[in-house]
């Protein structure tokens, strides 16, 4: 059975589990709005200052409902010893690390599908033309977090106070995604096209593709360890 | 498959869970794994299961060092765990589906149904895993290393959960498993009843092997050095 196969074959038990479950979902969105009505009931800015705030603003959204998503993602495998079920079959551990960052990144798509446009409409912005290209920024950088953050969470797996130490570790880690992420849809915001941000855009493209592959070819050594 | 146990040991800290143990399996054996708690017996079946890395020393499944990412050596190996290993929020029918596909074996629902039928549970396919007792998990579990098809089965304490009829069925599966020339390695408390099922004794103590011998009938060495495991007194 191929890596692929198996990753899509521990995608679909996730999802299904989820889809019962809800419990991921439902946290992350619930979170994730409740944050920006924060923001908004906390700036009182000209909407010109928003937008120059808006991409720190919802990445700051993001990282904290993504870090509840991932306090959670290996949750399925806590209960029951499940863990042990995977680890114990023929299971290529480079699929299981694909799987759960896909899992991840799966929630964390549907859960900005919502954010985004809702920051738009809460600050009365008007660049709508724009969240093509937003959307794909946040991606990018959506991408990074889950890869890193999978290899981080199946790092404090066992780690008591996980949901405290996980940040703790992931956040600093996270700083190049972080950055090129937001000054990449600053000049997005900015310029109003992408081309200005290719830079950043590049980075970003390069930590995913580094991390990306680093999490298969080592996750089975984080997981015995 | 043949296994080899060479000088295995491991420590959890200062610990030493398991010493210096050596030991050959060879196939179509049923064997019990006794001893008082904390002897080493789950260290030792998480080991032959590969869930731990050994301190010391090695396992080798036909000459082949069981060593991390073993992964075609994983298939090879089942580890039936009562009421573990079953993800509570998928269906009964659901869970075998999914465990097949990962063993990459016959995950047809004829296939599945069957194994369903042979351990009773065919009325609650549908059913979540979460609303099954736990002798019905050990059911389902049952079916599970059915399918799978393991060349070397462990077994922690399997008779806890199970009713009568559970305990023909699990006996049943595990003298079908060794027929086909798979060993069973089962560590439990139950001695009489493992007795009555395996052909060889293993007993640990303090993480140390203290006795391995083939049973017989009268069986003095194993009443007399270990008599105290015995419920009634005698093998």
């Amino acid at each position: 059975m191929t890596l692929v196969r198996q990753a899509y074959l521990l995608l679909w038990k996730d999802v299904l589990l989820e889809l019962r479950r809800r419990d991921s979902l439902l946290t992350m969105f619930f979170f994730g709005t409740l944050l920006l009505f924060v923001f908004h009931f906390s700036f009182d800015l000209a909407p010109e200052k928003i937008a120059e705030m808006a991409p720190a603003l919802l990445w700051l959204a993001f990282l904290f409902t993504g870090t509840l998503g991932l306090a959670q993602l290996f949750q399925a495998e806590r209960d029951n010893h499940c863990f042990d079920a995977l680890l114990l079959s023929p299971l290529d551990r480079g699929a299981l690390f694909l799987a759960k960052s896909g899992f991840n990144l799966v929630l964390m798509v549907l859960v900005e599908a919502v954010v985004i446009p809702l920051f738009w409409i809460l600050f009365n912005l008007r660049s709508w033309n724009l969240l093509p290209q937003v959307f794909l920024v946040t991606l990018l950088g959506t991408i990074g977090f889950c890869v890193l953050g999978t290899l981080m969470s199946a790092i404090t797996l066992r780690a008591r106070a996980r949901e405290l130490l996980l940040p703790l570790v992931l956040f600093p880690l996270m700083i190049p995604v972080i950055l090129a992420t937001i000054r990449c849809m600053e000049e997005v915001l900015h310029a109003g096209h992408i081309g200005e941000a290719m830079p950043w855009l590049r980075l970003l493209l390069g930590f995913d593709v580094i991390f990306l592959t680093a999490g298969v070819l080592i996750f089975d050594w984080v997981i015995e360890s | 498959m043949r296994v080899t146990v060479d000088r295995l040991a491991k420590a959890y800290g200062f610990l030493w869970a398991l010493r210096e143990l050596n030991l050959e399996l060879t196939p179509g054996e049923c064997i019990a794994l006794l001893g008082p708690n904390g002897a080493g017996k789950t260290t030792l079946l998480k080991l032959l299961a590969g869930l731990i890395t050994p301190t010391s020393g090695s396992i080798r499944f036909d000459g082949v060092n069981f060593a991390r990412g073993a992964a075609a050596l994983r298939a090879r190996v089942g580890l039936l765990a009562p009421s573990d290993h079953l993800y509570e929020n998928l269906t009964v029918r659901e869970n075998l589906a999914f465990f097949t596909r990962l063993y990459d074996r016959n995950s047809a629902a004829a296939a599945i149904e069957t194994a369903l039928a042979h351990v009773s549970l065919a009325g609650r396919a549908g059913d979540y895993v979460a609303n099954l007792s736990s002798g019905m998990k050990c059911r389902l579990s049952i079916a599970k290393w059915r399918l799978l098809q393991p060349e070397l089965l462990l077994l922690d304490e399997p008779y806890g959960v199970l009713d009568g009829g559970g305990i023909d069925l699990l006996e049943h599966f595990l003298k079908q498993q060794c027929a086909e020339g798979s060993i069973v390695v089962i560590a439990s408390h139950h001695v009489a009843r493992v007795l009555g099922l395996c052909q060889r004794a293993l007993v640990l103590s303090q993480g140390r092997l203290t006795f391995d011998e083939a049973k017989r009938q009268p069986w003095p060495s194993f009443d007399r050095a270990f008599g105290e495991f015995l419920p009634q007194g005698g093998s």
